[in-house]
């Protein structure tokens, strides 16, 4: 959870803020594209919205060396346990974005086979909508989420399962 | 028959052609024997991969290094589109088609319109046929320069995907100048499109569209003097022309094989017709010949953009055909029958014979074919998609079978496959 | 035969191709018609493998491209609902062909997958989307659904949004 779970004092919390602003400047997310809003994120990631300004472009191909996901597109029910495992693969501590209003809600496809929104499955920290967002609305999103991560705040604080595992009911 | 290059430089050497025997017999040579392995280690080349082109997974079972068999799975990104066009007016459903090839949108909804006027029996004003065909042509170059980036990435050479992207950030403004939006255009409507060209596109076009081919050198002495991209792309990967039939590919692919097909040429539409341009055809059907392929497509593509621009003719950029089109959107507000037009149009539908239709595009992937069945109502009765990558992923164990893990990359990119176009 | 019924004047770049159909089979062709320039042909399912293989290696007709084939519902027809499509390309005659089939409930097609390769995808979605099933098939199985989807999603009586409702299916357990 952090550092300092729960332990008040200054040392502590000096030191959480210390390593969220470290973090913060070096988030590497999942390189994990999924439709539409994938080709934005790279776009965001090319030349002219440059996403290694803040030390984003390292998008590192194993869950377990990434910080976090960016999930771009909609989440068919096939690739639904894949990204509940990734997003379990990641270790902690980790931060979602869901990009683009197929991973917020499902968009049009109210189809047998999408998932309405990824926070059914996992527990998203910002929400950028669009179809598909422009890469100066995913910076937006991702000012956001460097917010959070500044301030160690996890979309899993106080959850004891994530979604998926609440809807199969061990 | 070789003209020598000293004594003219503009003529280039006539490379002998290889038959399809010569072919099969590199494409035998360049393959490892697969038969008489004992044990084989199962590998997914999972739905997450740094180096598939978007959720595509493919279980190999692997000897040491080299591929043995191939499964590939897809519909991990299958929403049912072809559902959802039972449930969406003709005019609703150009947005739909706008996500199937993310990449080259405008190509989709350009492929679609095609099929809902032939089925209607519209007919396209000159200007936006123009138009249109231009829009085409710069989603081809944006698709192919997303391509190479992609492809040489996967090779190893990660400046590529940012000098490719730099370019194709020119043309993604161009659209954004043209329709609003950078990636999923939705631009054509049926009988035209759906704005008129901007007062400055002209001059901003045929800037883009004059400085690219100097690009294109730029990229080709990247590659061309790169021993290692030769060497891992030349000579492998051969996918011949029967192959190329049999498995139902089509496009660069088919054209880097030796047949001369391109539905621009074969069977026109839009204003193909009315300009002229070659299509691009390579004999080796390697990697390196798709690579070819498509710059010289690029090429093609400038040229006809720029002729585009110079022949645009003056009129309407959408057709005039009440039961059919949606009224020009100025004109709504304004004039009474415009503004039951649109009520008609938008609360119930068109107005379609009945009967079916099946119409084949080229667009920048392959031959999409849109087929579209009617009884008459608003809503078709039955669309499909006959999309160019379905089969380009269905066509993955041959091409896998017997090359090493590490061409594998290279062969699957350079057949362009997009997941949105495959799974629909 | 026009849609309508008329004869209609056939346009040359498919008259080679109806011409030879008719004179190879000519009763066995159950119905044609010609709409926007298209060809279509119905054929009964037991003349079906014989007329497409000889459209394959005919020398005139050469139609060497399955482009696709695909499955079509009509409810309201209740003794052969279901249709299967065929678009045929020549290449090298830059011809094209369309071939229907109407088949009843639970009535089975050969599979095309040893004249043209490409069908054998073709035949899985149709067979994933329609429940039609094919002959000979190496693999019918769910290529473009989750492999335990239940019933099939194309038919016109399976709903847009699925039987399982809500925004995710809950038996997620044994798949993650």
């Amino acid at each position: 959870m952090g550092v300092a779970d729960g332990v008040p004092g200054v040392v502590p919390a000096n030191l959480e803020k210390l390593l969220g602003f470290g973090r913060s400047f070096s988030f590497w997310p999942l390189l994990f594209g999924l439709a539409c809003c994938s080709i934005e994120m790279m776009a965001t990631a090319g030349p002219r919205y440059d996403l290694s300004r803040f030390g984003m472009e390292a998008m590192r191909a194993s869950p377990r060396q990434a910080d976090g996901m960016i999930v771009p597109g909609w989440c068919t029910v096939k690739m639904a346990p894949r990204v509940v495992r990734l997003y379990e693969q990641i270790p902690d501590p980790k931060w979602v974005l869901a990009m683009g209003s197929c991973a917020i809600s499902g968009n049009i496809w109210n189809t047998y086979h999408v998932v309405q929104g990824i926070d059914a499955l996992i527990p998203v920290d910002v929400y950028v909508p669009g179809c598909p967002p422009r890469p100066e609305a995913l910076w937006d999103g991702l000012e956001m989420l460097r917010e959070r991560i500044k301030q160690s705040r996890h979309a899993y604080d106080g959850l004891q399962r994530i979604p998926a595992r609440e809807i199969v009911g061990e | 028959m070789a003209a020598s290059t000293h004594d003219n430089p503009d003529v280039s050497i006539e490379k002998p052609r290889p038959t399809l025997e010569e072919l099969k017999e590199r494409k035998r040579k360049s393959r490892q024997p697969v038969g008489g392995c004992r044990e084989t280690i199962t590998v997914s080349m999972g739905p997450q991969h740094p180096s598939t082109h978007g959720v595509f997974r493919a279980e190999l079972d692997l000897d040491g290094e080299i591929i043995v068999n191939a499964r590939p799975e897809i519909g991990n990104l299958h929403r049912g589109v072809e559902k959802l066009a039972e449930y969406r007016t003709y005019h609703q459903f150009i947005p739909v088609t706008d996500r199937l090839d993310y990449i080259s949108s405008f190509a989709m909804n350009h492929a679609y319109c095609e099929a809902v006027e032939k089925l209607m029996g519209v007919e396209v004003p000159p200007r936006a046929r123009y138009i249109r065909t231009l829009a085409h042509e710069l989603t081809r170059i944006a698709n192919h320069l997303l391509w190479l980036g992609v492809h040489v990435m996967d090779l190893g050479a990660q400046t590529f995907f940012l000098i490719t992207f730099r370019d194709r950030e020119y043309i993604l403004d161009l659209f954004e100048m043209l329709c609003g939006a950078r990636l999923t255009h939705s631009y054509a409507r049926i009988g035209g499109v759906s704005k008129d060209l901007p007062e400055d596109f002209d001059r901003r076009c045929r800037e883009v569209v004059d400085f690219m081919p100097k690009r294109l050198v730029e990229y080709e002495n990247l590659i061309k003097s790169n021993r290692i991209f030769l060497k891992r792309t030349v000579g492998v990967g051969i996918f011949t022309s029967e192959d190329c039939a049999t498995w139902r590919i089509t496009g660069p692919s088919l054209r880097a094989a030796g047949v001369e097909r391109d539905l621009r040429k074969d069977e026109p539409y839009a204003a193909y017709d009315e300009v002229d341009f070659e299509v691009a055809v390579e004999y080796n059907a390697d990697v390196y010949d798709r690579f070819l392929v498509r710059m010289k497509e690029v090429r093609e593509s400038c040229s006809i953009v720029r002729q585009c621009l110079d022949k645009m003719p003056e009129g309407e950029y959408l057709a005039r055909d009440a039961a059919h089109v949606l009224p020009l959107k100025k004109n709504v507000m304004s004039d009474a029958a415009s503004m039951v037009q649109d009520f008609v149009h938008v609360f119930h539908g068109p107005r379609i014979p009945e009967g079916e239709v099946y119409r084949a595009v080229e667009v920048p992937k392959g031959e999409m074919g849109v087929y579209i069945s009617s009884d008459g109502g608003p809503k078709p009765q039955r669309l499909h998609l006959a999309t160019p990558t379905f089969y380009h992923c269905q066509a993955v164990p041959p091409l896998f079978e017997g090359e090493t893990l590490a061409d594998s990359v290279g062969i699957f990119g350079s057949v362009d496959v997009v997941l949105g176009d495959s799974d629909r | 035969m026009g849609a309508n019924g008329e004869n209609i004047e056939i346009p040359g770049a498919v008259k080679t191709v109806f011409a030879k159909l008719e004179e190879e089979f000519g009763e066995r062709l159950l119905d044609s018609s010609l709409f926007r320039g298209e060809l279509t042909f119905v054929i009964a399912p037991g003349d079906y493998l014989d007329i497409l293989t000889f459209c394959k290696e005919s020398e005139d007709l050469k139609f060497d491209r399955l482009d696709c084939l695909m499955g079509n519902h009509f409810p309201e027809r209740e003794d052969k609902p279901f249709q299967v499509l065929v678009h045929l390309v020549s290449q090298p005659n830059n011809t094209r062909l369309r071939l229907k089939v109407l088949l009843a409930e639970g009535e089975k097609l050969p599979t095309l997958s040893g004249l043209w390769r490409s069908a054998d995808w073709d035949e899985r979605e149709t067979w994933e989307m329609y429940g039609i099933e094919f002959d000979g098939h190496p693999d019918l199985r769910r290529l473009l659904t989750v492999s335990d989807l239940e019933g099939f999603p194309l038919r016109k009586d399976f709903p847009l949004e699925g039987t399982v409702g809500g925004r995710v299916r809950t038996n997620l357990k044994g798949k993650i």
